[in-house]
């Protein structure tokens, strides 16, 4: 017997046994739980396969591990995507070595062979930054002038300079990074997170995206694909937030129908639900009763949820906020602090605004104005709030950027870049791996997407071999076929 | 934990148990049913065809190495060594090893065990055997004139099982199922009825071939063949720009409605260009070529996408027809399936002539010559340009809007006479209808040595080209003709320069007394020559927002600009025409006219002569009583002579529709041939490593070869496309009719419809998939007649409820006891909420359609930025395989029910149930603007106080049954709670009824509308609504 027959055995004996008290907490439970049967990932016992030892393991919510592999760190991770790709010689990664040879030929020996996006065709030379590092706190991290407020919280940053990734065009990076490859209909880390984890919110979806964008130059397009669940179920897919009309897509009521009118008409469509679901038709019935109390509940709770009215005005300042709600990347911080309080597991930020290949010094200023403050009024507030503990907040690019000047900018960058991330069980106030004198090479600890991947995982308390879903006859994995490693040094 | 270990420490999450419960007690194991799943499952990874990841030197899918081998010893089998292994409680000895966490169960060691039992016997895949047509069984059940030969295979197996099918579903369910299937739209009361009255198998059959012949039949087929063949209006990669290819999926409905066989819809598609004198259709169809992925991204690298447009064919030629994962041996030989990586990148040089760029511009730092000049906004080449069924009768249809517009405005005879009789004077002194301009400065010239005699003026560098005409009385539009500059071997272009240049005419009216000029408002303006501007894929219509001239300098350049309104000037005002931007025009002359053209497409035609004409007859007709004016001349009167501004602006808005058709043609993406490239293997799928081996087209090494492979010619995409569909290929035949079973079905017959390969499932019942497969190919790839085979058959026409007996006997269905339920398509989801309120428009074809979408939810595409702009209300409610399909942000109605975005190609959707598909059924303002149209109609039908009958009216049409009694009254106790909620409170009520654009219920009282919308979005809400049972 397969489980889709199991299942269908399961909802018939309910539909039999159970008294027709629609509408019920007990019965939306159980008709979640057979939406997830539905989907692929019920609880294994409800399967008919045993269940695995319990005791001893830490349980996820309702996700496809149960119990997980590890004790978890972090149990919600917010991801602040700085899309584009920031230049790691102007944020995180000081090479005086560089600058001293600002104008002057870039080695051959160090690129020859290596792949280039604008710069194909084009002689290479090197570009200093143009921004001071300083060391900040008791750690004596090194970060630039541009992120003064970054700076203030050194010491309790891990950065990483090691990063490296596979693709050097906006898109495929960006893919690569969210699902560790490049072939289409691949899930997303939020999906394989939520998927993996389950939601710990009843009215919320498991996996949030907002997006921003810079005012100056710089902005790239991103593509809904960057939050899809690929081959795993829809309902693990990421739900954008919009910053124009209704939040989160068909949330808001009809014109001229009030909230209790719009609950009169769930309830009815319940109630005939439930005596189709009485003669026995369809099991999918159960499902879709649950579905329509889970939207009606995002309908009561989204509202509440973007009322910013509640945040005091020391906090909109911290942030940075103007005007609440305007779609600024420091309004969508302050929504991802109210996502993560209210247990949503993977909160992402875009903000489209780091691909500086023309006027960088013009620009970045301006993106990383936008993003500083926010950024670390962001971790404060957590902090302050004892839910840095156990969320993951990670900051970083698709990629980085070259060395080599490109015009009055720089080019895209693959081999090495950086990122920093802070809290869900990161060690504070260190700087990991190291690049060569030019910030071209990684010259010790390369850390790879799938790396980061695979550690993101661990934080959450899941192994990243043993985490896989079937595919095309494959077990796909978020960390893909190649070894990925856990970076225990920063944990 | 060393590297090989970490590879195989998988935890399956997603339960796809192997099909041990396929089997019946007492059959004998079958290697491909009951065994291979397992092995494949568990074994192969290491143990399998790939060699690289092959584990002690053992391979356990070819029977003679596993002899060999000592694996298994076929004279003694239970020393056997798998059984040693399998079987073993230590764990360093048990096979899987424990870390692979790849446990073979208590029932898969009994079966393999059995099957070493029974002589190890291995079948060949069934999938790749060849195809031999089956016996249909003898059935003694059956009446003398025989059983449906799908019956006759299920009922056998059915009958060994001592299983009684559930019985034929109602008449109703049956009408609503077919209408769906085939149709994709709800049945119509009135078909429910009449069969219901006589549910006979003629009536059946009839019907049957009813919904074959609707047209509506080859919208509903083409969806499937949509997602696999990832047909999107855009390209999908960075800026995902539009990309012209509507004119395909046109081809796509049109073939499967002229029932073209499927062999002949392989080809074309595939090599239609490579046919001996090709149709244009046949160049249409090759568009499923460049149905790819593409980008035009800023340091893209030509070669990395160049490497995936063809992995992206190969992937979709192995999904399409051989149901295959070739993606899997795209870095590596495929894991469970005979794929090698050779076999994929020689499929891959099939496609090596297709003429293409790896990136579609031509930057600085990765130059193309062929594509100068490009931008984001230029379209992606090669295109032709076709004539469109869709746009020539939308023309039609609007010439005939505007006479009807004419016709229906009452004009004030006297007006139109004294009009008639000045404008004929005009005429007679203008007989080409056009008057020259005299000066072109009032005052002295400073350059009037140049005014030439045929009233052109000569200009230089240091003339202006602003121009203050005198142009006293009424001026509807304003030639601009650019004249070869005698001095410049007869070019237009004043400094001999030989590219096209720039020109953007401004036109204003200076008054007497205004110091500045006012801009007169354009309504056409095009010229008779010019270079195509793009604006995100489409060519630009007309020159309003600039004109280039052709390349050709030698030739006359006509414009005209037709005025919104048309102007009334005083002998003491000026027609200023500038230029602007233009300092190389050498020679031009300006005319003005009072009279309208004809048409919008050629505004600079006046057919004065024909106006005169007609002019002249009417006013000069004798007769007691002055006849009315003939429609030319009313229509001429209501464009010229600004007193008939009431319709000028609708007959405007409709020329400007009827310019959007483009004459009836548009551009579509095809494949041309050129010389192809190398083609190599990609080590492990990296584009930048050359050191692979050079390959040539071959089909896979694992299915025979086509005949006529002689190693001499190289063989091109006929070649392989011919080869898909012929007797050596046992996939194609078995691979379309698993897809089409599934689609009527609920599930393939083999149930991974998108892999007939080890790692997919063994077929319930091979021997009828073979036997229809067989049908298919020697019908000559009749599609219409396996459909028709199969709603004929008992079943299709099987209930889907269940019983007791059955969930026991038949658990998974896997002897076909039952029909399945599912809910409808995304598409349909649309087009069934749109027939139920009768909105929905049954226009076939043209450009895509934009229903409403949430704003700002482009706000992230860029390279153009982009603003969705929702279709007209006349295209607002066109079916669902119309929609605009954007790849990187599908529509969210379609995205939350499940439709793929179509990157990549999809043969099997997924079906989920999630709150985001209750929110659009409630709150999508096209779901909304149903229910009050379906509101409306209630109450147009039934007027009276009675809530029963309009409650009855909309099962009726939402669920093809009438309510039962509890449901009645449910809803009317609604309806009074509603009432209450709106007798207070009309402002909500308006607001409610206004949603949309069908203006539905307009007629209607408000609040008593607002009531019934509510109650109809109950009902068109219904789980039962959205599920074809």
């Amino acid at each position: 017997m397969n489980w889709q027959s199991r299942l269908e055995l399961n909802r018939r004996s309910f539909l039999r046994n159970s008294a027709i008290g629609l509408g019920g907490i007990a019965l939306s439970q159980l008709a979640c739980d057979l939406a997830e049967a539905k989907t692929g990932t019920v609880p294994q016992d409800k399967l008919g396969i045993p269940p695995r030892q319990r005791d001893g393991g830490v349980r996820s919510v309702n996700g496809a591990i149960d119990p997980l592999h590890f004790p978890p760190r972090a149990r919600r991770i917010i991801h602040l995507c700085m899309a584009g790709g920031p230049s790691q010689v102007e944020s995180f990664d000081e090479k005086p070595v560089l600058l001293e040879r600002d104008g002057q030929p870039f080695p051959e020996s160090l690129t020859a062979g290596q792949q280039l996006a604008q710069l194909q065709n084009t002689p290479l030379k090197a570009r200093g930054s143009f921004v001071k590092f300083n060391r900040h706190g008791e750690s004596g991290q090194a970060i630039s002038e541009l992120f003064p407020w970054t700076a203030r919280m050194a010491d309790r940053l891990c950065i990483i300079r090691s990063m490296q990734t596979e693709q050097i065009n906006h898109d495929p990076a960006q893919a690569f990074m969210n699902s560790g490859s490049i072939l289409k209909g691949r899930p997303s880390m939020g999906s394989w997170l939520t998927y993996g984890l389950g939601s710990e919110s009843e009215n919320l979806p498991g996996f949030v995206v907002l997006v921003s964008q810079t005012s100056g130059g710089g902005a790239q397009p991103v593509s809904a694909r960057q939050w899809s669940a690929g081959f795993l179920p829809g309902r693990y897919q990421g739900v954008q937030f919009q910053s124009r009309g209704d939040a989160v897509h068909y949330v808001g009521n009809p014109p001229g129908v009030c909230q209790s009118t719009q609950r009169l008409i769930v309830e009815e469509i319940n109630r005939l639900n439930g005596w189709r679901a009485e003669q026995g038709h369809d099991p999918e019935l159960a499902t879709r009763i649950a579905q329509y109390e889970m939207a009606f509940r995002m309908q009561t709770s989204l509202p509440e949820l973007a009322d910013f009215s509640g945040e005091e005005a020391r906090t909109l300042e911290m942030y940075g906020i103007e005007e609440p709600g305007d779609g600024s990347f420091a309004s969508n911080c302050l929504m991802a602090r109210r996502l993560a309080e209210r247990g949503v597991r993977f909160i992402q930020l875009y903000h489209r605004g780091w691909d500086h290949h023309g006027e960088i010094e013009k620009n970045m200023p301006i993106t990383a104005r936008e993003t500083d403050q926010a950024a670390w009024a962001l971790v404060e507030d957590l902090a302050a709030r004892g839910l840095l503990d156990d969320t993951l907040v990670i900051w970083g690019g698709e990629f980085g950027r070259t060395p080599m000047g490109q015009g009055s900018g720089r080019d895209h960058h693959i081999l090495a870049f950086s990122i920093w991330m802070t809290g869900g069980g990161i060690r504070t106030g260190m700087t990991f791996g190291a690049t060569d004198d030019f910030s071209y090479q990684v010259a010790e600890n390369p850390v790879t997407m799938h790396d980061l991947h695979a550690t993101i995982l661990r934080l959450c308390g899941i192994d990243h071999s043993r985490f896989s879903a079937r595919f095309q006859g494959l077990d796909a994995r978020l960390t893909g076929v190649e070894p990925a490693r856990v970076v225990e040094e920063i944990m | 934990m060393n590297l090989h270990n970490l590879l195989l420490a998988p935890v399956v999450v997603a339960l796809v148990a192997p099909a041990v419960a396929a089997r019946q007690e007492g059959e004998d194991v079958q290697f491909n049913r009951d065994v291979r799943p397992i092995l494949s499952d568990k074994c192969f990874y290491c143990h399998g065809p790939d060699p690289k990841h092959r584990e002690a030197g053992l391979r356990l899918d070819v029977r003679e190495e596993a002899i060999d081998y000592g694996a298994i010893v076929s004279d003694d089998w239970e020393s056997s060594l798998v059984l040693e292994r399998i079987e073993s409680d230590d764990d360093d000895m048990r096979m899987p090893p424990p870390h692979a966490h790849k446990d073979l169960s208590s029932e898969e060691r009994a079966m393999i065990r059995r099957w070493l039992s029974e002589g190890a016997v291995y079948q060949p895949h069934w999938s790749y055997t060849p195809l031999v047509r089956t016996q249909v069984p003898q059935q003694e059940s059956q009446s003398a004139d025989g059983a449906h030969p799908i019956d006759a295979f299920v009922n056998a197996r059915i009958d060994a099982a001592s299983v009684t099918p559930v019985a034929r579903a109602d008449a109703a369910t049956l009408v609503r199922r077919l209408s769906f299937d085939l149709n994709g739209v709800p049945p119509s009361w009135e078909d429910v009825r009449d069969f219901s009255k006589h549910p006979s198998e003629a009536q059946w059959e009839k019907l049957v071939d009813t919904m074959l012949a609707s047209p509506r039949y080859g919208e509903r087929m083409a969806t499937p063949w949509l997602d696999v063949a990832r047909y999107a209006d855009t390209v999908g990669y960075h800026g995902d720009q539009n990309q012209n290819v509507w004119a395909w999926r046109d081809w796509v409905v049109r073939a499967f409605n002229e029932n073209k066989p499927f062999d002949q819809f392989t080809i074309e598609q595939l090599a239609g260009d490579q046919l001996k004198n090709p149709t244009i259709d046949q160049l249409v169809a090759t568009c499923f070529n460049r149905l790819n992925m593409m980008t035009r991204e800023g340091g893209a690298q030509p070669g990395e996408y160049l490497a995936s447009y063809t992995a992206d064919r190969v992937r979709t030629v192995g999904l399409a027809w051989l149901g295959s994962t070739m993606n899997c041996a795209e870095c590596h030989d495929h894991k469970f399936d005979p794929i090698k990586t050779r076999d994929f990148y020689s499929m891959g040089a099939f496609f090596a002539d297709i003429r293409q760029w790896g990136v579609y511009h031509d930057y600085e730092y990765t130059p193309n010559p062929d594509l100068r000049g490009f931008s984001n906004d230029h379209p992606f080449p090669p295109e032709i340009r076709v004539e469109s069924e869709f746009l020539k009768s939308r023309i039609e249809q609007l010439r005939d809007e505007s006479r009807r517009v004419v016709e229906a405005f009452e004009f004030d005879e006297r007006t139109i006479r004294e009009w008639a009789i000045g404008t004929r004077e005009y005429l007679l002194e203008n007989p080409d209808g056009w008057r020259v301009a005299s000066t072109y400065w009032p005052g002295d010239p400073p350059w009037d040595d140049d005014l030439l005699d045929d009233g052109s003026v000569r200009i230089n560098a240091k003339s202006p080209s602003r121009f203050e005409l005198e142009a006293s009385g009424p001026v509807v539009a304003v030639r601009i003709e650019l004249l070869p500059a005698h001095s410049k071997g007869g070019s237009i272009r004043r400094d001999g320069g030989t590219d096209a240049f720039d020109l953007n005419p401004l036109i204003q009216v200076l008054r007497g007394e205004a110091k500045d000029p006012e801009t007169v408002g354009i309504h056409v303006a095009d010229a008779n020559l010019k270079s195509p501007r793009y604006s995100n894929g489409f060519e630009l219509t007309g020159i309003a927002s600039g004109w280039r001239t052709a390349t050709r300098l030698d030739q006359v350049h006509t414009c005209a600009v037709v005025f919104a309104n048309p102007v009334e000037l005083n002998p003491d005002e000026r027609l200023i025409v500038d230029l602007r931007d233009n300092q190389l025009a050498g020679r031009v002359r300006i005319s003005t006219t009072p009279v309208a053209p004809v048409g919008p497409e050629m505004p600079w035609s006046l057919d004065a002569k024909g106006l005169a004409r007609r002019l002249t007859a009417w006013i000069d007709a004798d007769g007691d009583e002055p006849p009315s004016a003939e429609i030319e001349i009313r229509t001429a009167f209501a464009r010229s002579s600004g007193k008939a501004t009431e319709i000028l602006n609708v007959l405007h808005a409709l020329d400007s529709e009827i310019i959007e058709c483009r004459c009836g043609r548009t551009p579509v993406l095809v494949t041309e041939s050129v010389n192809p490239f190398v083609s190599r293997v990609l080590p492990r799928g990296d584009w930048q490593n050359e050191t692979g081996e050079v390959v040539l087209p071959a089909t896979p090494g694992f299915l025979p070869s086509p005949p006529d492979t002689d190693g001499q010619h190289r063989l091109d995409r006929l070649d392989l496309a011919r080869w898909l569909v012929s007797d050596q290929n046992p996939l194609t035949a078995r691979v379309v009719v698993n897809r089409l079973w599934r689609q009527f079905l609920g599930e393939g017959l083999s149930p991974r419809t998108d892999d007939l390969g080890a790692q997919g499932a063994a077929p319930s019942h091979p021997e009828l998939l073979d036997w229809l497969a067989c049908e298919f190919r020697d019908s000559g790839w009749d599609v219409k007649l396996i459909v028709r085979l199969i709603v004929t058959s008992e079943v299709y026409r099987r209930s889907s409820a269940t019983n007791e007996n059955l969930l026991s006997a038949d658990p998974e269905n896997l002897l076909l006891t039952r029909q399945r339920p599912r809910r409808l398509p995304a598409e349909m989801v649309r087009d069934n909420a749109l027939a139920i309120a009768g909105l929905l428009d049954t226009t076939m074809g043209g450009p895509p359609v934009k229903p409403y979408q949430p704003p700002g939810y482009y706000a992230n595409l860029q390279f153009p930025d982009r603003e969705y702009t929702p279709s007209p209300p006349r295209d607002q409610f066109r079916r669902g395989v119309y929609m605009h399909w954007q790849r990187t942000f599908l529509h969210p109605m379609l995205a939350n029910f499940d439709a793929p975005s179509r990157e990549d190609c999809v043969a099997m959707r997924n079906e989920a149930n999630n709150p985001q598909q209750a929110l659009t059924l409630l709150n999508d303002e096209t779901f909304v603007e149903a229910a009050v149209a379906l509101a409306s109609l209630s109450l147009d039908e039934y007027p009276g106080d009675e809530a029963g009958p309009r409650i009855a009216m909309m099962f009726r049409r939402a669920v093809s049954r009438e309510p039962s009694e509890r449901e009645l009254q449910s809803l009317v106790e609604l309806g009074e709670k509603l009432k209450d909620v709106y007798a207070g409170d009309e402002d909500s009520a308006r607001q409610l009824v206004a949603t949309g654009v069908s203006g539905a219920g307009e007629h209607h009282d408000p609040r008593q509308l607002a009531v019934w919308t509510n109650i109809a979005r109950v009902v068109l809400n219904l789980h039962e609504t959205i599920t074809r049972y």
